[in-house]
């Protein structure tokens, strides 16, 4: 593979080539929040939360890593609908529910390696990605102990588009190989950023949110 | 078009946050408002109501020692600094013999639930970034008779938009069976307008539970679970003048420069402080049917000079829906309660001047109960607008409807068919007591004044005066009420 003369450098001074592409995706990845909060007006958990799900999910394969989100939230929904039962305080919930979550985790790995349910070898799976998605049940469990099913699903189906879509940039060798060798992305990332954080227009989100208003322009007389 | 325009006068969060709530509220002001002692400190110093506070409780070990033989049969318990109504418990009664509490669905929680509750509170689980808070104990509003028959249990609550020193927008929140008795939008408690010039309402939304979207509403026209539901637009909220006047004083203590400012209505106290918002939401759009960003735009640059400047300012431009401009305020011209006017007979083909014989004298009353002009149908076919009164009349339109809904069910499946004569420019809806009627809308040109003006007319059967003048034509006029012509 050939590599630009400055992107060469940084390769021959310490970095690797696996470390500046996750980087340069990195980056990428928060834009792309960005770009998703403030122009279409969706909500993920964060900045954080899809980033280190991107990454999980490029350890994991996108069909396992987004196999093993349903698990986390359906194994979340089902302990928090039983634990809030039980008076005990926050946190002791919470804890709880994390050892559930690898009961469950682990019942998902052996189920999917005896019977083969079409899934990669479940022994290369890296724990650390496997921890990471599992951490998403602290933001999901936080929405949806302080408002309704439905709002703490919205930010929890923003996080895993994102995470999906910096998945894809991520493990493309094409996009990676290109965003390495051409590094001026990353000024380039800031000044999209510094424009969408000027950006004052009605979220994509917000238009549809005020619809029924612009459409009842000729209101009711008095 | 209209729709590009209408989008215009919305106001989004990114605006919001960049245009209005970095530039006029302080750090310091922000910090007022999330931190629920102190605004009650600084609302009680200025003479201005809030619910009385009980206790507070500010660690584990104060609500170790907690003394609850001394707590009322019911209160309130919410975080300090807790967001969205988040957090918030209410309790309507205590249960014989025991050290428990009802809350409004019926649930008992005990003192031991109550504690961890309140642990949950002191641990941060409801308040701005998860940061360990306070909890604090208060007085539990008692719902004026009046508002308490449109609401489910909980209370009631006025939210006032107010920037600058004007009160731009406001809306009332009713608690619903979906909404657990409590006033939060989110939760499936209705949302109501309130004309900012009057205090009467106006339209109703509730969350739409069905949308994939989340924060989309849905019309509502009653309330949705009371024994007997009740019209939700016409309701005259009490007390409405001294409302602004309180929501204007929090403004002015806290120097926050765009807010918003939550008030009850207490039965024996009158209107009281709930809490004061720095980054209200914006589905009070949804509520009044009106963007939030025109109204803002309007008032940016007026001179408040006091509170009750600062009201009359929103009532001329913002009551009834009308946005005058600022201009229009400061130049008025007189026009008498009953005027002497000029109509101009329809033109057909359109000429550049108008002769002498094209126009007739008539009288017209100025009313501003309503907001736009209406015309006998007489005096529409005199000058010139027969074909479109004859026209509209054979269409066998249904002499009325029962719901606003149900007129624009109809206007919308007929809408060709009934502005097809060139004359009529639109439909109107009107509301005649309990009915709601549809009438054609045509354009006149009319002489008051010493000007020439082209009207939006509805089309009337029944007019006591050949022609009445409502709200949409009367901006820059004062009237005078002692004199007829």
């Amino acid at each position: 593979m050939t590599y630009s003369p400055f992107t060469s450098w940084i390769l021959d001074n310490g970095v690797s080539q696996q470390t500046l592409e996750l980087l340069v995706s990195i980056t990428i990845v928060a834009t792309i929040v960005s770009i998703f909060r403030y122009i279409f007006g969706g909500k993920s958990y964060g900045i954080y939360c899809p980033i280190i799900l991107a990454v999980a999910y490029s350890y994991t394969g996108l069909r396992y890593g987004l196999a093993i989100t349903l698990v986390v939230i359906i194994t979340t929904l089902l302990s928090y609908s039983i634990l809030k039962r039980i008076r005990m305080h926050y946190i002791t919930r919470i804890a709880i529910n994390y050892c559930l979550l690898v009961i469950a985790i682990l019942i998902f790995i052996i189920a999917t390696y005896k019977y083969n349910l079409g899934l990669s070898n479940t022994y290369l799976i890296s724990p650390l990605a496997l921890i990471s998605i599992t951490a998403l049940s602290d933001f999901f469990v936080k929405q949806f102990t302080q408002k309704s099913l439905k709002t703490s699903f919205s930010p929890l189906i923003g996080t895993i588009i994102t995470a999906s879509i910096g998945w894809y940039l991520i493990t493309s060798d094409t996009v990676s190989h290109y965003m390495i060798n051409n590094l001026w992305i990353l000024p380039l990332l800031i000044l999209l950023n510094l424009l969408i954080g000027q950006f004052k227009e009605l979220r994509i989100k917000e238009i549809l949110r005020f619809n029924s208003i612009i459409g009842n322009k000729d209101n009711a007389q008095k | 078009m209209l729709k590009s325009k209408g989008y215009k006068e919305i106001l989004g969060i990114n605006r919001r946050n960049q245009e209005y709530i970095r530039p006029y509220n302080s750090a310091r002001a922000k910090n007022i408002a999330d931190n629920k002692i102190l605004t009650k400190k600084i609302l009680t110093e200025n003479g201005i109501l809030t619910p009385k506070i009980y206790k507070v409780v500010k660690d584990r070990k104060q609500l170790e020692f907690l003394n609850w033989d001394s707590l009322p049969k019911s209160f309130v318990i919410k975080p300090n600094k807790g967001t969205g109504g988040n957090g918030i418990i209410i309790f309507y009664g205590k249960k014989k013999g025991e050290t428990a509490w009802i809350r409004p669905n019926g649930t008992v929680m005990s003192k031991y639930d109550i504690s961890l509750h309140i642990a949950n509170i002191l641990d941060g689980r409801f308040s701005m970034g998860n940061k360990k808070d306070a909890a604090i104990i208060e007085e539990r509003v008692k719902t004026d008779p009046f508002l308490k028959q449109y609401s489910y249990k909980g209370v009631p609550d006025i939210r006032v938009i107010c920037f600058k020193g004007v009160p731009v927008m406001a809306m009332m929140r009713i608690p619903t069976r979906r909404s657990n008795g409590t006033a939060n939008l989110h939760s499936g408690a209705i949302c109501t307008g309130i004309d900012i010039a009057t205090g009467i309402t106006t339209y109703s939304m509730q969350m739409d539970t069905k949308s994939l979207l989340s924060d989309v509403y849905e019309d509502v026209e009653s309330t949705t679970d009371l024994e007997e539901n009740k019209k939700l637009s016409g309701i005259t909220i009490p007390d409405w003048n001294k409302i602004l006047e309180i929501a204007l004083k929090c403004q002015k203590v806290t120097k926050l420069g765009y807010m918003g400012v939550d008030i009850s209505i207490d039965a024996e106290k009158g209107p009281v402080v709930f809490e004061l918002n720095a980054r209200p939401g914006l589905g009070i759009q949804a509520a009044n049917k009106a963007g939030l960003r025109s109204r803002l735009e309007l008032v940016k640059d007026v001179d408040v000079k006091s509170i009750r400047h600062g009201i009359k300012i929103a009532k001329d431009l913002f009551g009834g829906e009308v946005e005058e401009s600022i201009e229009a305020i400061s130049g008025r011209k007189v026009v008498n309660i009953i005027e002497r006017i000029t109509l101009f007979n329809r033109q057909t083909v359109p000429t550049k001047k108008r002769g002498k014989d094209d126009k007739q004298p008539s009288k017209a009353f100025m009313d501003t109960s309503i907001l736009t002009s209406r015309i006998a149908e007489a005096t529409a076919n005199r000058i010139g607008f027969l074909s479109t009164t004859s026209y509209f009349n054979s269409l066998n339109v249904p002499e009325k409807f029962n719901t606003l809904k149900e007129a624009q069910e109809y206007i919308d499946e007929n809408i060709q068919a009934l502005t097809l004569e060139e004359g009529i420019k639109r439909i109107a809806k009107i509301t005649d007591g309990n009915d709601v009627k549809i009438r054609p809308v045509i354009e006149i040109t009319v002489g008051i004044a010493e000007e020439i003006r082209d009207f939006d007319v509805i089309i009337m059967k029944d007019l006591e005066y050949p022609i009445v003048i409502g709200r949409n034509e009367l901006k820059g006029y004062l009237i005078d009420t002692t004199h007829t012509f």
